[in-house]
């Protein structure tokens, strides 16, 4: 036993002394500006876009970044930010959990001085500073509705509408929610009472529950997803019951969604979508690092700015303009290109 | 000249610094038996497991039929040609006779994987007649008793044509027919000119079989010579190193008419029948009877283990209608169980934790939330330790599954005795225990019978119960047969009694 | 055969003593320090020392189970729940667009706040409505285990399933945010130079210890652990001693449910829905048997440190996007398995004294 113990001696020994070196050490090479990239997991064509549009950008202009992923778990997320904070980063792009923990997390960022920014998902509100990119979901969810509703109204019957709602701790479920239901209720007379089929955003969740929904009224004919990546579960379910059809079949649904990816958009090629609301994935990565690489030239510490992205419908009509505004159309290009 | 079929030579092995075996020499000529005895303790089974491949031995060799034998695993020894027959039978209990027997290499269609099933149980027919065993081969092991799955074992080494059979202990489960069946196999096989290695406390057993003898005593080889030269004194006295005079110390018996434990026709269905009877103060009271008679059954019900529909139990005049383990210690009722291992000790704990796992809310104010007296129940412990000469390591250190039988039932012992037990219950206390231990055992039962403690004794072994106590009760078919006082002790007319069917 | 004769020879007795996980902790760290420089900064050892605090409250609570034989899997779903209600209580405000739909709505909290938000004796109650609720969660499962007899896996999976069920169902998913800033100092905060969940931890080991080291009930945990039946035999109540783990196990994890609610400034309903892993890993690494009878207060400060550190140095890390879990199981496996090498070791030094 004696060994062990002169043997655990020595270790503790060696521990101390290393963290007194350790203490006085400055470990950050040279002037180079590292950022800290903190997200959950990279589940739809969004969200991988996004992390290759600020990852690759910010790389190549030369800055360090620290990418974790915490696996949607809040808690980690807490850590590995304050993680990052010890290692005296310059900078944080955050896409958090939900609202509240990114309160929380910016709060810590706050308290240490180190400039944040939040990516696409908000905090719940704006007790503390931070520099926020959120896109007008509500604004792109009814433009995007109401050209649906034009559509339905040269039908002539009244329409059976469901939306495939979101994860509602997710601030953007709500608001593409209520972006629908306004463009809904500017025609009473045109729609029956939606149908509101909650998907979670989980793609099995939302096949087991939209067949569910149409077994109850196959009569749906006009239907909005609170998510581009959850179309393939539209058609799963669609196409067995015959009612996945291009415009100008009779039993087409009006089919449409929000975000821009490429699925979407080859859809819409095929006159399967009639049209998609579209968050500007380039500007807002783009806005956010913009942002917090001024407020970490201008040396603040807790910047606060709330950028909003207008976005924009694209639809059958305005196709061949803005189609090259949508990311999703950018990165089919790209791949074809390639 | 018969060759040599196992030559030992020197073997040595140590544990923690405890030697085991001291340069041991033995031989073993082929075709011969070898009765090998020993205390527990003494070595014999580290010597079986060194040639069973289990463990390593520290220095010396082996010799298996002129080559040297240097087994690395069990698998070894089973290559070479070594068949072990062991008190804990190593059968598959769910798969039937012929597949255990041919576990290791099934008979199977030429070139196929697939098994021979006809010819499997073919083989295992004639297998089974060998060993006298008329049973089905398509019979799951489970069904089998003890001792037909000792013939499967016998059978499975013929099957492998071991070269060398070591039997372990293997009449302790075994019924009296089922022995002379045992030794009716043996015989065949010694005619066979099978090498066997025969491992027994019974040591008139152990007469009967060999052909040569050798005692092991604390690690060294004492004795060794032909069978002639032995006779069970000797075998005693050079296991032990001392004449042991009387196996049975005698006491004073002056039971007092106080009854301490009164039983009233006590009656569970399927297990006991209308039991009545009483213990009185310093009092032994046996209680024999064939295995599954209800003796160990009767007592688990008193002690609370067990539930009754019927009749009344009393301790020290106390109505105990619904007894617990927890009520009945309580009432400073204390039980000895039969099965150490599964319900008496704590095997992965130490000799002092086991010592006083009874006593610990002696020792502290608050019951089970306060604190253990370490300083008390230390000193306890070590005084119980020493006064049952428990041989062992540190008592707080030492763990009760390195100990030898006798110790760790005396451990058991001990632990009750730290309750200051008014009535205690002792369920086969000497089983698998060597000699020198079960003398201990006696003595201590009966200064406690002479302090005043009523005991309740029960034994498979009619000697013991004639030794020890003053009166026997004899049970059959859960039903109390008869009661003999020491004066009438009959061998013949209790075990007549032990046999007769119910009535 | 021949690898643990190899290990004999090693310096034996650091291999089977009490402090060999400390040792590996302390080796893996001066590795880790040798990449990674700031690994010894006093910023990342504060860091990683909070996040030792309300683990180990878990662990201690998960080892009390383990020692019994069992295994308590709901820990974490009543971290979850009791961090809701926690938060129904104390709570200082509610967005009503959020909680408008949710049933208790208007009955325990409404938009000025939870049940006795702006009291006083919020943050004191809440934390007594956590912890009770943990103990009777806690109660529940003992009894099936114990008095029906059910299995502890099946048991607490179950209990797992419907609690957190539970909470997500009481909160329609919503976090709770406006906890009181006296609550959330209990996780963050610090007396003087001391973190006060240092002060929570070490005062519930020191229990911990106390109890198992000293105390007759301890001895019947471990009693219980290794034989039962010897255990009833000898007049133990097995019973009660069983459903007295399992609640001291939920006790533990209402502490660690204050722990993290106040860290994230929330009652959130998915609290801890990743942690059961890090928990039983941790206990397994410190050599707390998975087959009960076995354990100490120093084992599970030693595997959670550990496992700490291991999170701490894979977070550095630029490999893991979907690594993390896959190293995590993998240390775990290589914990398990060398805690069989090690048992084995012991036992094969004592095979013969004496075995029939």
């Amino acid at each position: 036993m004696e060994n062990a113990k002169r043997f655990i001696l020595f270790i503790l020994l060696g521990v101390v002394l290393l963290t007194y070196a350790g203490c006085s050490r400055k470990d950050k090479p040279s002037d180079q500006i590292t950022i800290c990239f903190a997200f959950q997991d990279l589940e739809t064509e969004y969200w991988v876009a996004a992390h290759k549009a600020i990852t690759e950008t910010l790389r190549a202009r030369n800055i360090r970044v620290l990418e974790r992923n915490a696996h949607q778990d809040a808690n980690r997320q807490l850590e590995q930010i304050r993680d990052a904070i010890a290692q005296d980063v310059d900078g944080i792009i955050m896409i958090p959990q939900d609202g509240e923990s990114a309160v929380t997390i910016i709060g810590e960022a706050n308290q240490a001085g180190i400039p944040i920014g939040v990516f696409n998902r908000p905090p719940a509100d704006r007790s503390k500073p931070a520099l926020v990119v959120v896109a007008d979901n509500e604004r792109i969810a009814e433009e995007a509705v109401a050209y649906m509703a034009e559509a339905a109204q040269k039908l002539n019957r009244k329409m059976t509408p469901l939306i495939l709602v979101g994860d509602l701790g997710d601030q953007n479920s709500i608001e593409r929610k209520n972006g629908f239901y306004k463009a809904i209720n500017a025609h009473p007379d045109l729609f029956k009472e939606p149908i509101e089929v909650p998907t979670k955003w989980d793609a099995v969740t939302t096949l087991a529950n939209l067949e569910a929904a149409l077994q109850v009224e196959p009569r749906v004919d006009f239907l909005f997803t609170s998510s581009d990546f959850l179309y393939p579960q539209v058609k799963a379910v669609l196409e067995p019951l015959g009612k996945w059809k291009p415009i100008g079949d009779p039993a087409h649904v009006i089919l449409g969604g929000l975000d821009g990816d490429s699925a979407a958009y080859t859809l819409m090629k095929e006159g399967y979508v009639d049209a998609t609301g579209v968050q500007d994935l380039f500007f807002e990565a783009d806005a956010i690092m913009e942002a917090l690489l001024d407020a970490i030239e201008k040396g603040q510490s807790t910047p606060e700015k709330w950028i909003q992205d207008p976005g924009f419908a694209l639809t059958q009509e305005n196709m061949a303009e803005r189609e090259m505004d949508m990311w999703g159309y950018r990165i089919l290009k790209a791949e074809a290109g390639s | 000249m018969a060759e040599c079929a196992l030559k030992i030579r020197d073997i040595s092995k140590s544990f923690f610094g405890i030697q085991a075996l001291r340069e041991v020499n033995l031989d073993v000529r082929e075709g011969q038996t070898l009765g090998l005895i020993g205390e527990n303790g003494a070595g014999k089974s580290t010597l079986m497991n060194i040639l069973g491949g289990v463990i390593a031995l520290d220095g010396g060799a082996i010799r298996l039929f002129g080559d040297k034998y240097y087994p690395a695993c069990p698998a070894d020894a089973t290559r070479a040609g070594i068949a072990f027959i062991h008190q804990e039978l190593n059968l598959f209990g769910n798969l039937s006779i012929a597949d255990n027997l041919f576990i290791d290499r099934f008979p199977q269609f030429r070139r196929s994987p697939l098994i021979d099933k006809r010819s499997t149980y073919n083989q295992a027919d004639v297998l089974l007649s060998s060993v006298d065993l008329r049973l089905p081969p398509q019979t799951p092991v489970e069904l089998l008793t003890p001792g037909e799955k000792q013939l499967v074992e016998i059978a499975k080494a013929m099957r492998r044509e071991s070269r060398i059979i070591i039997f372990d202990e293997p009449t302790t489960s075994l019924t009296a027919a089922e022995r002379s069946r045992l030794f009716a196999i043996i015989k065949k096989l010694q005619d066979q000119g099978q090498t066997i290695i025969y491992i027994s406390h019974t040591l008139e057993d152990v007469l009967r079989v060999s052909d040569t003898i050798a005692v092991l005593r604390d690690g060294c080889l004492v004795s060794a010579g032909p069978r002639d030269e032995y006779s069970v004194n000797k075998m005693i006295s050079d296991m032990v190193g001392r004449k042991i005079e009387q196996m049975y110390p005698t006491r004073d018996t002056c039971l007092e008419a106080k009854p301490l434990l009164e039983v009233q026709s006590l009656t569970q269905p399927g297990i006991v029948r209308d039991i009545t009877f009483q213990l009185h103060k310093k009092e032994v009271l046996g209680i024999f009877g064939l295995m599954g008679s209800g003796r160990s059954e009767l007592v688990r019900i008193i002690f609370g283990l067990d539930p009754f529909s019927a009749g009344k139990i009393r301790l020290n005049t106390v109505n105990i209608p619904k007894p617990s383990p927890a009520l009945n210690i309580r009432h400073a009722l204390a039980f000895v169980t039969e099965n150490r291992r599964e319900e008496g000790l704590l095997m992965e704990a130490s000799v002092m934790e086991n010592l006083n796992l009874l006593t610990l809310g002696k020792c502290s104010k608050l019951g089970p939330m306060g604190l253990i007296d370490r300083m008390k129940t230390t000193k306890c412990t070590q005084q119980m330790s020493k006064q049952l000469n428990i041989k062992s390591g540190p008592i707080q250190k030492h763990q009760a599954k390195n100990l030898s039988g006798g110790n760790q039932q005396k451990v058991v012992l001990g632990k009750w005795l730290l309750t200051d037990p008014v009535v205690l219950i002792l369920d086969e206390p000497t089983r698998g225990i060597d000699v020198g231990a079960k003398v201990e055992i006696y003595r201590i039962i009966n200064q406690l019978a002479e302090k005043g403690t009523g005991i309740l004794y029960i034994s498979s072994e009619l000697d013991e119960l004639m030794g020890m106590c003053d009166r026997i009760l004899v049970m059959s078919n859960g039903r109390l047969k008869a009661e003999f006082q020491r004066d009438d002790y009959d061998q013949e007319a209790i075990l007549q009694a032990a046999f007769s069917a119910s009535n | 055969m021949k690898m643990y004769r190899i290990l004999l020879r090693w310096p034996e007795k650091v291999v089977l003593s009490d402090h060999f996980v400390l040792v590996l902790t302390a080796l893996y760290f001066l590795l880790i320090w040798a990449i990674y420089p700031h690994m010894a900064g006093h910023r990342n050892l504060a860091n990683l020392l909070s996040n030792v605090w309300p683990l180990l409250a878990l662990v201690i609570g998960q080892m009390f189970v383990l020692i019994v034989g069992g295994i308590d899997l709901s820990q974490t779903s009543i971290m979850a729940v009791t961090s809701v209600l926690g938060a129904m209580v104390m709570a200082m405000r509610f967005d009503p667009a959020k909680f408008q739909h949710n049933p208790l709505w208007g009955v325990i909290f409404s938009e000025q706040g939870g049940w006795l938000a702006g009291h006083s004796s919020a943050v004191p109650a809440a934390i007594f409505v956590m912890l009770a609720i943990g103990m009777g969660i806690g109660f529940l499962n003992g009894l099936a285990v114990a008095k029906l007899r059910m299995p502890p896996f099946m048991v607490t999976l179950v209990a797992m399933s419907f609690f957190s069920g539970l909470a997500i169902y009481l909160t329609r998913s919503e976090n709770i945010m406006h906890l009181p800033a006296s609550f959330i100092a209990i996780g963050k905060g610090a007396v003087g130079p001391i973190p006060s969940a240092l002060l929570i931890v070490v005062s519930l080991a020191a229990v911990a210890f106390v109890i198992l080291n000293r105390s007759v009930l301890g001895r019947w945990f471990y009693a219980v652990g290794q034989n039962i039946r010897t255990a009833s035999v000898s007049g133990i109540p097995t019973d009660r001693v069983v459903i007295l783990a399992y609640v001291f196990s939920g006790f533990c994890a209402g502490i660690g449910s204050i722990l993290y609610s106040a860290r994230l400034e929330a009652g959130r309903p998915t609290l801890g829905r990743n942690l059961l892993l890090d928990v039983i890993g941790a206990a397994v690494i410190g050599g707390i048997s998975l087959f009960g009878g076995k354990g100490k207060v120093l084992w599970a400060v030693y595997g959670v440190l550990f496992f700490v550190v291991l999170d701490n140095s894979l977070n550095k890390m630029p490999i893991e996007f979907y690594s993390i879990d896959i190293i995590k199981g993998c240390v775990i496996l290589m914990a398990a398995l060398l805690d069989a090498l090690r048992t084995r070791i012991a036992a094969n030094q004592v095979i013969a004294v004496g075995a029939a």
